[in-house]
């Protein structure tokens, strides 16, 4: 029988086959954006969610037509696999207002792919009350418009019953995570990513059930004990290992992250609100922590870096972490705008870090490896 | 077996690999430099041979080989490899024992680097990019038709700087062209070229807290003029040791002890070396 992490290792190197084989069966998948679409909408009337990602190992070669050179790469790649044909087998396209980029993208990606189905959700990007009224009106918006794709009536108790399945998912992530905080960890920064990568590639409850085998066999792991410097990651998508297999060949354990293709995509839960709506339209604007999402300053310098990345303190204390380091996906405003604040607040909690700028690409590691390798021989001198 | 007293220390930069040889005094005894140029990178081997011969020494009086330098994965004989930036640190700080800031030119990159009791504690690099290194000198001096070396000794000549716009190595290229046609003095040309290396640099190394005393090393350091224009721009003494090409490679000897000390506490076996041919590749 193949162990859970392996299942979890070969999906996210092939990660539509499963997809595929669910559509051969009659099942619709639907590709979604980023972290701002409400996945449990989607999982409600059995609309198969996948996240659309790119591929880093594969050269730009059809998007440059129809996207300028120097947006986030990350985009770039996926939309690129997509006129490639490489999303070909998804019956609808969901995207958010989650950044610039993605809002063009989406609408470049509805003129030129023609999905069956395609939906646009204009996420505001703050989150004071009349937002939040108005992110739960787009909520309901898209609800309305889903209902009339699957011909069906969403029903208060089929959301109810869907965002119960994906806390379920999410409570098993941060029971995964929660066994990186022993030392040494028993499951990689690599693997972790990885098995991530896949939950976003299969209806929730199958990846719930493989999140369970892994957990188990993670649990059963006894490892070596070993001297790495423990270290959080910090910033912009990462969907691929390759940046933190890089980090983790230089004697260091990467235990905790704060990445929309980790923990922030899974970590808080979607309360179960009367309206269900409410509980939703709150998650998604408000408790989901990305930079794209203005958040009220305070007058104090040092009260705003608290109440913003107050919860980074949590992560480095519970996983007794060394040091961080800040990654930015190459022309991420919003996370390169973001760094000089969060490193001040590291350094004002008294945390070492280190800042990288990701290009997305396996050519530039070798310069990235120097600069890790020289922060990490500066941990070990303290 | 011999006793192993020295410890040996080779940086693999872009343009050139650097050799020194250290006693148990930690003092430099033997340093030795050649082109590290596509045809000579696999020959890395013989700049280690050369500061042997002229220290009278072979592979087995060294206790531990450390590698640095962008191509310090690449050395066979090395028992372990640590950056440049922090072997740079340590190289510094043994020659100015107050330094707070280092900035190292090399051909490729630049760097800034905050020294603190001697260790590196934070440090900044440049991008993918030429501008800003001793590349953009080689290229300037090219389409100038002049030797590096004597590039800065020209351009204290000069009356009137010229302003170069682009750091963009290419485009400041075409700028020159422009300029040379106008008949604009080569003086007045290689001042601008300068101050455009050091206003990048120092841009760069701004991001960190410059605190003196500020030491410049790498090739780019035996330039006069840009090092003149960089103390200019940082309005503090810039202090250059007398062989600015050799801080990574004494940093890297000088670190071999400490580094044959953790490994024999770890219980590492010192293991038989060879002085083979480095090889940046494999080879079927």
């Amino acid at each position: 029988m193949t162990q859970g992490l392996e299942k979890a290792a070969a999906i996210y190197a092939d990660r539509s086959r499963r997809a595929r084989e669910l559509k051969a069966e009659g099942k619709k998948v639907t590709g979604y954006m980023c972290a701002y679409p409400p996945l449990e909408m989607l999982t409600a009337l059995e609309l198969v969610p996948f996240r659309i990602l790119g591929d880093c190992g594969q050269p730009v070669s059809k998007a440059d037509a129809c996207l300028p050179s120097v947006v986030c790469p990350f985009v770039r790649s996926s939309l690129d696999l997509a006129l490639k044909g490489e999303y070909e087998f998804l019956d609808g396209v969901v995207m958010a207002h989650s950044c610039d980029v993605v809002e063009k993208t989406a609408h470049i990606w509805n003129i030129y792919l023609k999905p069956d189905f395609f939906h646009f959700i204009d996420v505001p990007h703050s989150t004071h009350s009349a937002a939040i009224a108005q992110h739960r009106n787009l909520l309901k918006e898209f609800r309305g418009v889903l209902e009339k794709l699957a011909g069906q009536k969403m029903t208060d108790g089929m959301l109810k019953e869907a965002i119960a399945a994906h806390n379920r998912q999410r409570a098993l992530v941060r029971q995964l995570y929660d066994l990186r905080k022993a030392s040494p960890p028993p499951v990689s920064g690599v693997e972790t990513l990885k098995v991530m990568l896949a939950m976003m590639s299969l209806p929730v409850d199958e990846g719930s059930r493989l999140l369970q085998d892994i957990i188990k066999e993670v649990k059963e792991r006894q490892p070596k004990n070993s001297c790495k410097a423990r270290l959080l990651l910090w910033g912009s998508i990462l969907d691929s290992a390759d940046l933190i297999e890089m980090v983790e060949n230089l004697n260091a354990d990467l235990v905790m992250d704060d990445v929309c293709t980790g923990s922030r995509f899974f970590w808080p839960d979607v309360e179960v609100t009367d309206d269900p709506l409410d509980g939703l339209a709150e998650r998604y604007l408000v408790d989901l922590k990305c930079p794209r999402t203005y958040r009220q300053q305070h007058d104090d310098y040092a009260a705003s870096l608290e109440s913003r990345f107050g919860y980074l303190r949590g992560y480095a204390e519970s996983w007794q972490v060394d040091g961080a380091i800040m990654q930015s996906m190459r022309y991420c405003d919003i996370h390169g705008y973001e760094v000089p604040a969060v490193r001040d607040y590291f350094g004002s909690i008294g945390l070492p870090s280190l800042y990288i700028e990701y290009g997305y690409s396996r050519s530039g590691m070798a310069q990235l490896k120097t600069r890790v390798q020289a922060f990490l021989e500066t941990l070990d001198g303290r | 077996m011999a006793a192993r007293k020295y410890y040996a220390g080779i940086d693999l930069g872009s343009t050139m690999t650097k050799a020194a040889i250290a006693d148990e005094e930690g003092n430099i005894i033997v340093k030795v430099a050649g082109p590290t140029g596509a045809e000579h990178r696999r020959l890395a081997n013989l700049v280690m041979l050369q500061a042997f011969k002229e220290a009278g020494l072979t592979l087995n009086d060294i206790g531990y080989v450390v590698a640095t330098g962008y191509g310090r994965v690449n050395v066979p004989f090395a028992d372990c490899q640590i950056t440049e930036l922090t072997c740079h640190a340590r190289g510094v700080s043994h020659l100015f024992p107050a330094a707070g800031t280092a900035i190292d030119i090399g051909g490729q990159d630049a760097k800034g680097l905050t020294i603190s009791s001697g260790r590196l504690v934070d440090f900044v690099m440049n991008d993918r990019c030429a501008a800003g290194t001793g590349r953009f000198l080689e290229m300037m001096a090219t389409t100038l038709g002049i030797r590096l070396e004597e590039m800065g000794e020209i351009s204290l000549a000069a009356r009137e700087k010229v302003e170069i716009s682009n750091t963009c190595t290419v485009f400041a290229q075409s700028e020159i062209v422009a300029l040379l046609s106008q008949g604009r003095p080569l003086p007045d040309i290689l001042a601008g070229v300068h101050d455009a290396i050091a206003s990048r640099v120092v841009r760069m190394v701004s991001s960190l807290k410059v605190r003196p005393d500020v030491v410049l090393t790498g090739g780019v350091a035996l330039n006069r003029a840009v090092v003149a224009a960089i103390t200019e721009k940082l309005g503090c003494p810039v202090l250059v040791p007398e062989e600015p090409l050799f801080t990574g490679a004494n940093g890297a000897a000088l670190l071999a002890p400490e580094m044959a000390r953790r490994a024999a506490s770890k219980g590492e076996p010192v293991r038989e070396r060879h002085l083979a041919e480095l090889r940046l590749y494999e080879e079927s």
